[in-house]
C-alpha cells in the first residue's frame, strides 16, 4: 500500500464510468461506498486479507462496523427481494474475526510539514484523521474522555460491541498512521482551547459528537428516578454495573432506546424493562435486528403510547402517566404524525425510567464564540466550513444523530475539504463518494440460487450478561452466506445483455424513473459506439455461424438420431470421429499414457513426434531429417522453415503425408498431389512440430480456404484427406473446419486442457488430475456431440456433409479470409 | 339430420354449415367428400358426421366429442389432436394416424401409414391391420394397438404410453423395449375392440419405453458466466471461458446446456447510430401524445387483426422455461400497455388468457398443450417452425422443471428431460405448411390470424416460402434470441445475427415483388426502444421484446435458466423460488418499462420530425461499423456524431 491519497478522497479514482463495472445497490446504499460486492466475492474464494483491504479503503472502522453498522446495504440488497438480503455486515465481521486482531495494515508515514488537529475522537474524527494522515499530514486528536472511540466506546453497550473490538479499530488507524497523535483527556475549553489550536495547527475539525441526552419534556423529568440514555449508557460502558430497581422503564424507539433496555436488562436488581414507544411498530426507527433481539430477550414492547408526566410515588419509585396515540399523515420527514388521544390515560409504575429520546451537542467554548446554531455546531453542508474560517466541523454535533457509517461519511467528506484547503485549493470540486471495484471472481457455488440467509447464531442472555449477545460465523457458513452474492457489480456473461445494459433497462423499469430520467437514459444510448475493431484483427472461428435447416431445408428428424462420424484417413485408418488428438510431445510421460488411454477408447488417433502409445494409430511429424518410424500408422513430412517439404523415406506400403502451412502452402500441396499422398495436414499455426505449437495464437483460416482452392485447381480435392490443426476448442470448431473443407482435425491444447494442463507462457503447466484419461475421454466425446449437432442442425446426418455452404461469417475479416459470404450479404466483397 | 353435398360447395363452407348443425346438435352426412381435406376439424358438439367415402388430411383433426364414421379411406393425420370422441376409419389410414391425439379413440379397420400416433398423449389408436415404420414415434402417453405387424422401428423416442402388436414386431424403435402385459391390460385391450366390433384371438405384445435417454446422465456443474469482455482472439485465444468450458465437458461427457442467447459480439443494432439530435429528445412535451404509435397485425387475409397500441409485442416464452407467476406478469403488463402476449411452446394457462388482453397461441412439434378450446380462446394462431436460439432442433426443458402441473397441462409424464421434436409431424415442407396453416383457419373460422415464429437462417427463401404460404405476419428470432435451455454450442454458433436476418427478410420479400401485406415483427437482442426505433427504420413491421421484458420484471443476468433454481423466481417450477417472484409488482415494472419503451419510440420519432412511426426509414440511420455498413446498404460514417454530443458528454 503506498501513500498515495486514500481513496475516498481521490475523486478520480471513482471507476463507476468504467463498461464492465456498475456500483451495485448495495454499493450506492453504503454512505461511504463500501465495495460490498468484491468483499464479498473475496470473501468466497478464501482471500479474507484482500477482503478486508477492500473494506478499509473506505472503512477504518470494520471491527466496529461488522458488529454494529446498521447496515443500509442490507435492505438495498437485490436479493432482499427474493429470499432475504445477503448478510453483507455479518460477512464483514467474519473478515475480522478470521484474520485476528493482530492484522495490521503497512503503515503510512507522514512527510508533509502541516498539521491539523480534530476534537473527538469518534467514528468522523478518526476517520478523517485516518484520510488526512494518509494524505502525508500530521494530525493531533484531542478526546475528552480516557478512551477513544466516542459513541462506539461509550453509547453501544459491550454484549453488542466489546470494548476491545474499538480499541482494535482504533489501534489499527493509529499503526496505519504514525502521522495521527491521540490526545486522550484532553476536553475541548478546558485543557485545550480553540484558540490554541488555531495557533498551532493550519486547520482544526470539530467531530465532538452529541452525547448530552435530551430531557423528556414533561413535568417531573428531572427527579432523580429519572435519567437519560446517553448518560445511563455512558456510566455502564464506563464500568458500573449499579443495582436497578425491578421495574425499568425506557422511553424511546430508536437504537439508543434498545441499547438502554437490553443493557438494564443484564444490571442487577431487574426483573422487567419495558419499552414504551410514541408510534407504531411500522415506524420505529430501531433496526429490526435489535428490536427482534430485546423482544428474545425479554424485553416488552408498548407502542403508541406518550409520557404526559412523572410523579414520585411511594418507595422510591415514579408512576409515569401516559397518553395513547393515534397516528396521522406522513409529515415532511416521510414519517406519520401521532396525537394524543384526549381521555386515553393510564400510569405505569417504574422504579427507574430512562428517556432515549435524542441527543444534542453540548460545548460551553462553543456557544461562547458563537460557533453553536441551537443543538448543533452551525455547518455549511457543501464543505464542513463552520462560522469561523479554517475549523470544519462534522459527524453528529455538525447534523445531529446519526449512524456510524453516516458519521464516517462525513468524516471522509470533512477530510477533503480540509487537504483541499491545506493544499490551497480554495473550490475543490464537490465531494461525492467515489466507487471502485476489485473485480472479484464470481463465486461458483452449485447451491447459490437455494442458499438462504443465515443469521448469525443468537446467543442473548447468558452467565456474564454484557459477553458478545451474537456469535460470529465459522469458515463454511461464510463461504455459503458469500456464495449467496448475485454479484449485481460485475459484468454477465452476454455482450447484449450487460451489466450496463441490464442496469439501464432497470432504470427504466423503477417506479420513480420520470420522463426526465427515461430521457437521460435515453440520450445516453443514443450516445454510445461500438467499440472499434482492433487493428490487424485476425478471423477467428467464432465469426462462422452455421445456417440451421428451417422451411427451404428440411430439418433432420429425428431428434436424437445419432449422426454419422466415421472418418476415413486411408486404407486400415479408419477413426470412429474426425477429433484426433496431437502435439503432446511436450507433456509428462504420466499425461501422455492417459491421453493414449482416451485416443484409443475414442476410436481416435494421436499426430506428433513421437507414439503416444502401442493401442493408438500415430501419426508421426517427421521433420527433414528425421527418419520415418516403421510403428507409424502413417509419416507425415514436415519441412524446415522456408524449405519445399520432401517426401520421406519410407518401409514398403507405409502411408505418407505432408504437413502444408501457408508459408509452403502450393509446394505442399504440389508434392502431395504429384507423388500421390495419403494425407494432407493443414498447420494453422505455422510452427510445426515445435511444441505446443497450438499455443501461438489464433490460426490463420485463410490456410484452409487457399488449400481447398488450390487442390480444386489441381483438380485434386477427393486426392487424400485434409486435416486441420490449430486453435480447435470444441466440436463446432471442428465442425466449422470441416465445413471449410477438412475431413478431420488435431486438438491439442484443448485436449491438454482437459488433461489437468493449464496454458503458461509458450507451454503448459499440469496438475495432478484424477482420472485424466476418462477427462480427455469425455471431452473428445462431448466434441464429437457438437460436431453432430452442428451437422444435425444444418439438416445433415453425417458430419462429412458439411460443406461452405452452410456457413456464414460474422465479420468482414473472416468473410475475406474463408471466402464465406457474411450473414445478410447477397454475395461476399 | 343434416346432410352436406361436398360437390356443390367448398370446405370453407361445408365445415361452416357442419358446426352450425352440431351447434343445434343435429347429426350430419357428408356426401362427396371427395378425400378433402380437414373434414370436421374443429367440431366441438357430441353429434355423429358420417362420411360416406374418403376424407383427406386431418378429417376430425381439432375435435372434441363427436363420432366421426368414414365410409372409405383418410389421407394423414386423421384425429390430429382430438380431445375426446371417436373416429372410426372403414379403410385404411395414412400417415401420422392420431398425431398428437389427446384423448377420445381413433379406429382405422385397413392400414395405417408411417409414424402412428405420434407425439399422441392419451386416448386410444387402433389399428387393425398392419402399420409403416415409426409408429408410436415420440409417443408421451396413450396407447396404440396394431393387431397386425408394427411396422419398423416401432416406439422410436416414446417417452410415455404402450403399444400393443398382435402380429410381429418388425423392429423396435431406439429407446423402446418389450415388457409382459397383465391379464387386466389384456382384458381391456379386447373389450376395447369388442366395442368396436373388431374380432381378434391372437396375442399381443407390448412396447414401452426403455427409459434409457429419458434423463440426460450426468448433471452438468454449474458455473455462473465469466465475465464477457475476454474472448479467444491473439494471446487470448485459449483464455479462462475456453478453459472453463472443456473443464465442464471433461466432467459430463456431452455438450452443454444454458440458457439466455447468444453471448458473443456480433454486428447488431449497437453499430448503428440513429440521426437524432440528443437535445431534442423529449424537449417537446409528452410525445406519446405527438406521435402516432398504434397499430393492427393480422389483417393479411380478413382475421380480425391484433390492435397495438405501439409497435411492440411479448415474445414468445413458454409456461415452462417460465414460471406461471411470471407468464401472468407478462400477461398483465401486455394488457396494461395495450399490446400483445405470446403462449410459447406448452400451452396457454387460464390465468394468463385472463390477464392478457390479447394473446398470441403457440404451435409446435410436439404439440404441448396444443388444443381446439385454447386455439378458440386466443387471439391469434403461431406456428413455430424454430427459434433464433436453438435453430434447427426442437426445445428443451430439463426435468427439475417438468412439474405435475406443468406435465397435465402440456400431456406429457411428469420429471422426464422433455425434448420436442425438431419437426412438426405434418410440416415436411412448404406444401404441408400451406395445409397446416388451412386446418387452422378452417378450425376457427378463419377469424384469427396465423403467423409463423422462425429462426434466422437461410432468411432470404425462407421468408418467400412465408410469404407464399399466407402467413399473416412473421416473427422473426435473430442469433441473439434467448432461450430456457439450448446446446451452448448452438446458441453461439447456429442462426445468424438479428440484423443479418432483418436485412435478408427485407431483401426476399422485395426480390418476390411483395405487397408490404406480411409484416416482418423483429425479435432476439432488441432491448429497449432505441433499439426498436433501429429496427422500424429499417424496415421491420414491428418488434418482440423477450429478454428485456424479464429483466424489466427482475431477471438478473446470470444465464442460469436451464437449472431451474432461478434466484429471482422467473425460470423455474420450485414452488419456494416462484414464490419470490412479486407477480403483480413486478407486472408494473415490465409495464412502466414498456411505457418507457413507448417513450422512447415516441421521442425519437418526433425529435426526428415525424408524428407517425411509419416515418422511421434508413435515412434516419447510419452505420458505425463497416459490417453494418455491408449487411444494411446503410452509409458508413464511423465518426458519425451528433451536433452537440460533445455537450451531451459534459452533461453525462
Amino acid at each position: 500500500m503506498s501513500s498515495c491519497k486514500p481513496f475516498s478522497l481521490d475523486l478520480a479514482a471513482d471507476q463507476s464510468g468504467l463498461p464492465h463495472y456498475q456500483p451495485p445497490p448495495c454499493q450506492v446504499a453504503c454512505p461511504i461506498g463500501t465495495d460490498v460486492g468484491s468483499y464479498v466475492g473475496l470473501i468466497w474464494s478464501g482471500d479474507t486479507a484482500g477482503a478486508l483491504e477492500a473494506i478499509t479503503a473506505t472503512n477504518p472502522f470494520s471491527g466496529v462496523c461488522g458488529r454494529v453498522c446498521d447496515a443500509p446495504c442490507e435492505p438495498a440488497c437485490r436479493r432482499a427481494n427474493s429470499d432475504g438480503p445477503v448478510a453483507i455486515r455479518a460477512l464483514k465481521r467474519y473478515v475480522m474475526d478470521a484474520l485476528g486482531p493482530d492484522f495490521h495494515l503497512p503503515a503510512i508515514q507522514p512527510d508533509k510539514d502541516k498539521r491539523v488537529a480534530i476534537v473527538g475522537a469518534g467514528p468522523a474524527g478518526l476517520t478523517a484523521a485516518q484520510d488526512i494522515a494518509a494524505e502525508g499530514y500530521k494530525v493531533d486528536v484531542y478526546e475528552a474522555l480516557p478512551r477513544a472511540g466516542g459513541m462506539m466506546a461509550w453509547g453501544i453497550p459491550d454484549f453488542r460491541l466489546p470494548a476491545e473490538v474499538v480499541e482494535q479499530d482504533v489501534a489499527r488507524i493509529l499503526e496505519r498512521c504514525p502521522g495521527i497523535t491521540l490526545h486522550l483527556e484532553t476536553p475541548l475549553g478546558d485543557k485545550v482551547t480553540l484558540e490554541q489550536l488555531r495557533a498551532t495547527h493550519d486547520a482544526v475539525l470539530l467531530t465532538i459528537g452529541a452525547s448530552a441526552g435530551r430531557k423528556l419534556g414533561v413535568p417531573g423529568d428531572d427527579l432523580p428516578q429519572v435519567v437519560d440514555g446517553v448518560t445511563f449508557l455512558n456510566k455502564v460502558n464506563g464500568g458500573e454495573r449499579p443495582q436497578l430497581p425491578a421495574h425499568v422503564v425506557v422511553i424511546g424507539g430508536g437504537d439508543v432506546a434498545m441499547d438502554a433496555c437490553r443493557t438494564a436488562r443484564r444490571l442487577p436488581g431487574v426483573k422487567k424493562v419495558t419499552v414504551l414507544y410514541r408510534r407504531g411498530p411500522d415506524e420505529i426507527p430501531a433496526r429490526h435486528h435489535e428490536i427482534s433481539a430485546a423482544l428474545a430477550e425479554g424485553i416488552e414492547i408498548v407502542y403508541n403510547v406518550a409520557p404526559s408526566a412523572v410523579v414520585q410515588a411511594s418507595g422510591g419509585s415514579v408512576e409515569l402517566r401516559m397518553l395513547k396515540t393515534e397516528l396521522g399523515a406522513p409529515g415532511a420527514d416521510g414519517r406519520r404524525a401521532f396525537r394524543t388521544i384526549p381521555g386515553s390515560d393510564f400510569a405505569v409504575a417504574a422504579g427507574l425510567v430512562i428517556a432515549a429520546v435524542g441527543q444534542k451537542a453540548v460545548s460551553l467554548e462553543l456557544a461562547k464564540l458563537g460557533m453553536m446554531d441551537g443543538e448543533r455546531i452551525a455547518t455549511a453542508e457543501a464543505d464542513m466550513s463552520t462560522r469561523v474560517p479554517g475549523i470544519y466541523a462534522a459527524g453528529d454535533a455538525a447534523f445531529g444523530s446519526s449512524t456510524i457509517v453516516q458519521a464516517m461519511f462525513q468524516g471522509h467528506k470533512a477530510a477533503y475539504y480540509v487537504v483541499a484547503a491545506l493544499q490551497g485549493n480554495a473550490h475543490p470540486a464537490p465531494y461525492r463518494t467515489p466507487y471502485r471495484t476489485r473485480s472479484a471472481e464470481v463465486a461458483q457455488d452449485v447451491a447459490w440460487e437455494k442458499l438462504g440467509r443465515e443469521e448469525p447464531r443468537f446467543l442473548g442472555l447468558r452467565d456474564e450478561p454484557f459477553a458478545d449477545s451474537e456469535a460470529g460465523y465459522d469458515a463454511r457458513t461464510a463461504k455459503e452466506q458469500a456464495a449467496r452474492c448475485y454479484r449485481c457489480d460485475t459484468e454477465t456473461g452476454s455482450v447484449d445483455y450487460s451489466v450496463k445494459m441490464r442496469e439501464t433497462i432497470f432504470a427504466l423499469a423503477r417506479e420513480d424513473s420520470g420522463p426526465a430520467e427515461v430521457a437521460r437514459l435515453t440520450r445516453s444510448r443514443l450516445a454510445t459506439r461500438p467499440d472499434p475493431a482492433p487493428a490487424g484483427h485476425r478471423a477467428t472461428f467464432d465469426e462462422l455461424v452455421f445456417l440451421p435447416a428451417n422451411l427451404t431445408r428440411l430439418v433432420i428428424d429425428p431428434y436424437r438420431e445419432a449422426c454419422k462420424t466415421v472418418t476415413d484417413l486411408a486404407d486400415g485408418l479408419t477413426l470412429a470421429h474426425p477429433m484426433l488428438v496431437g502435439g503432446l510431445d511436450a507433456a509428462p510421460a504420466a499425461i501422455k499414457a492417459a491421453a493414449a488411454s482416451a485416443v484409443a477408447e475414442s476410436g481416435g488417433a494421436y499426430v506428433g513426434r513421437a507414439p503416444l502409445g502401442a493401442d493408438v494409430p500415430w501419426l508421426q511429424l517427421a521433420p527433414a531429417g528425421v527418419p520415418a518410424d516403421p510403428a507409424a500408422a502413417m509419416v507425415l513430412a514436415v519441412a524446415a522453415p522456408h524449405a519445399a517439404p520432401v517426401k520421406p523415406d519410407l518401409t514398403t506400403g507405409q502411408k505418407w503425408g505432408v504437413v502444408a502451412s501457408l508459408a509452403n502452402l502450393d509446394a505442399a500441396i504440389d508434392l502431395a498431389v504429384s507423388q500421390k499422398a495419403d494425407l494432407l495436414l493443414l498447420d494453422g499455426s505455422g510452427v510445426l512440430p515445435a511444441d505446443w505449437a497450438d499455443l501461438s495464437g489464433a490460426p490463420d483460416l485463410a490456410l484452409l480456404t487457399k488449400a481447398v482452392a488450390r487442390l480444386r485447381a489441381l483438380k485434386a480435392e477427393e486426392a487424400f484427406p485434409v486435416l486441420w490443426f490449430g486453435g480447435l476448442r470444441s466440436g463446432t470448431d471442428m465442425a466449422k473446419a470441416m465445413a471449410l473443407g477438412a475431413n478431420g482435425g488435431v486438438a491439442c491444447v484443448s485436449a491438454a486442457i482437459a488433461l489437468g494442463g493449464v496454458p503458461k507462457g509458450a507451454g503448459v503447466d499440469f496438475a495432478e488430475v484424477e482420472d485424466a484419461a476418462g477427462a480427455l475421454g469425455r471431452f473428445l466425446k462431448a466434441a464429437v456431440s457438437e460436431c453432430s449437432m452442428m451437422a444435425r442442425c444444418t439438416g445433415k446426418t453425417n458430419v462429412h456433409n458439411l460443406e461452405p455452404e452452410d456457413l456464414r461469417t460474422t465479420s468482414l475479416a473472416a468473410q475475406s479470409a474463408t471466402g464465406i459470404i457474411m450473414a445478410g450479404l447477397k454475395k461476399a466483397g | 339430420m343434416v346432410t352436406i353435398d361436398l360437390s356443390t360447395m367448398p370446405v370453407r363452407e361445408g365445415n361452416d354449415a357442419l358446426r352450425a348443425a352440431a351447434k343445434r346438435g343435429e347429426d350430419i352426412e357428408i356426401l362427396n367428400p371427395d378425400a378433402r381435406h380437414h373434414i370436421g376439424v374443429g367440431l366441438i358438439h357430441p353429434v355423429t358426421v358420417r362420411v360416406k367415402g374418403s376424407a383427406g388430411y386431418f378429417c376430425a383433426g381439432l375435435s372434441h366429442g363427436a363420432r366421426f364414421e368414414v365410409e372409405s379411406n383418410v389421407g394423414w393425420g386423421v384425429g390430429d389432436s382430438m380431445y375426446a370422441g371417436s373416429v372410426v376409419v372403414g379403410g385404411n389410414a395414412g400417415a401420422i394416424a392420431g398425431v398428437a391425439l389427446r384423448g377420445g379413440e381413433v379406429v382405422v379397420k385397413g392400414n395405417v401409414g408411417s409414424r402412428a400416433g405420434q407425439v399422441m398423449k392419451a386416448g386410444t389408436l387402433l389399428v387393425c391391420g398392419r402399420a409403416s415404420f415409426l409408429a408410436g414415434y415420440m409417443m408421451y402417453g396413450g396407447r396404440i394397438v396394431i393387431l397386425g405387424d408394427s411396422g419398423d422401428r416401432v416406439g422410436e423416442d416414446m417417452s410415455g404410453g404402450a403399444i400393443y402388436v398382435g402380429g410381429k414386431v418388425q423392429s423396435l424403435g431406439s429407446d423402446a423395449k418389450i415388457v409382459d402385459m397383465t391379464p387386466e391390460e389384456d382384458a381391456d385391450i379386447r373389450a376395447f375392440l369388442k366395442t368396436y366390433g373388431v374380432p381378434f384371438d391372437g396375442t399381443f405384445t407390448k412396447i414401452v419405453n426403455a427409459g434409457t435417454k429419458l434423463r440426460y446422465g450426468v448433471n452438468e456443474p454449474i458455473s455462473r458466466p465469466l465475465p464477457h469482455p475476454v474472448f479467444s482472439e491473439g494471446d487470448s485465444y485459449w483464455n479462462a471461458k475456453v478453459a472453463e468450458d472443456i473443464h465442464a465437458k471433461s466432467l459430463i461427457g456431452r455438450y452443454r446446456i444454458r440458457g439466455y442467447g447468444a453471448a458473443k459480439p456480433v454486428p447488431h443494432f449497437g453499430d448503428i447510430a440513429i440521426k437524432v439530435d440528443p437535445s431534442r429528445i423529449g424537449a417537446a412535451g409528452d410525445p406519446t401524445k405527438a406521435v402516432k404509435l398504434a397499430m393492427t397485425l393480422g389483417e393479411r387475409h380478413g382475421a380480425k387483426p391484433l390492435t397495438l397500441s405501439m409497435p411492440v409485442l411479448i415474445a414468445p416464452m413458454s409456461f415452462g422455461a417460465l414460471s406461471k407467476s411470471t407468464k401472468v406478469a407478462l400477461a398483465m403488463a401486455s394488457r396494461l400497455s395495450g399490446i400483445v402476449e405470446n403462449t410459447g411452446e406448452g400451452g396457454m394457462l387460464p390465468e394468463q388468457r385472463k390477464e392478457a388482453a390479447q394473446l398470441i397461441y403457440q404451435c409446435l412439434s410436439g404439440r404441448l398443450g396444443w388444443n381446439i378450446h385454447d386455439m378458440l380462446k386466443a387471439d391469434a394462431l403461431e406456428i413455430y417452425i424454430s427459434q433464433g436460439a436453438k435453430p434447427g432442433l426442437g426445445g428443451q426443458l430439463m426435468a427439475k422443471k417438468v412439474t405435475k402441473e406443468l406435465a397435465a397441462i402440456r400431456g406429457i409424464p411428469e420429471g422426464i428431460d422433455l425434448r420436442s421434436p425438431s419437426r412438426h409431424p405434418d410440416i415436411m415442407g412448404a406444401d404441408d405448411l400451406v395445409i397446416k396453416v388451412e386446418e387452422f383457419r378452417e378450425a376457427t373460422g378463419y377469424a384469427k390470424p396465423v403467423s409463423v415464429k422462425m429462426g434466422a437462417g437461410r432468411v432470404r427463401d425462407d421468408i418467400k416460402i412465408a410469404y407464399k404460404d399466407g402467413f399473416d405476419f412473421v416473427q422473426l428470432d435473430g442469433l441473439q434470441g434467448s432461450t430456457g435451455a439450448a446446446s451452448t454450442e448452438v446458441l453461439e454458433n447456429v442462426g445468424v445475427p438479428t440484423l443479418s436476418a432483418l436485412q435478408e427478410a427485407l431483401d426476399g420479400l422485395n426480390e418476390i415483388g411483395h405487397d408490404g401485406s406480411m409484416p416482418v415483427v423483429m425479435m432476439g437482442g432488441i432491448k429497449d426502444g432505441v433499439d426498436a426505433v433501429k429496427a422500424l427504420a429499417l424496415g421491420a413491421g414491428a418488434v418482440a421484446m423477450g429478454t428485456a421484458a424479464l429483466i424489466a420484471g427482475g431477471c438478473i443476468s446470470c444465464m442460469q435458466c436451464h437449472v431451474g433454481n432461478c434466484v429471482v423466481g422467473i425460470a423455474t417450477q420450485d414452488p419456494e423460488h416462484e414464490a419470490r417472484y412479486k407477480t403483480e409488482l413486478q407486472a408494473q415494472a415490465i409495464h412502466r418499462f414498456l411505457e418507457s419503451v413507448r417513450w422512447q419510440i415516441a421521442a425519437i420519432t418526433q425529435a426526428l420530425g415525424y408524428s407517425d412511426f411509419r416515418q422511421l426509414s434508413r435515412k434516419d440511420l447510419v452505420a458505425l461499423t463497416p459490417e453494418a455498413a455491408a449487411i444494411t446498404g446503410l452509409p458508413y460514417d464511423p465518426d458519425y456524431r451528433v451536433v452537440d454530443e460533445q455537450l451531451l458528454t459534459q452533461v453525462a
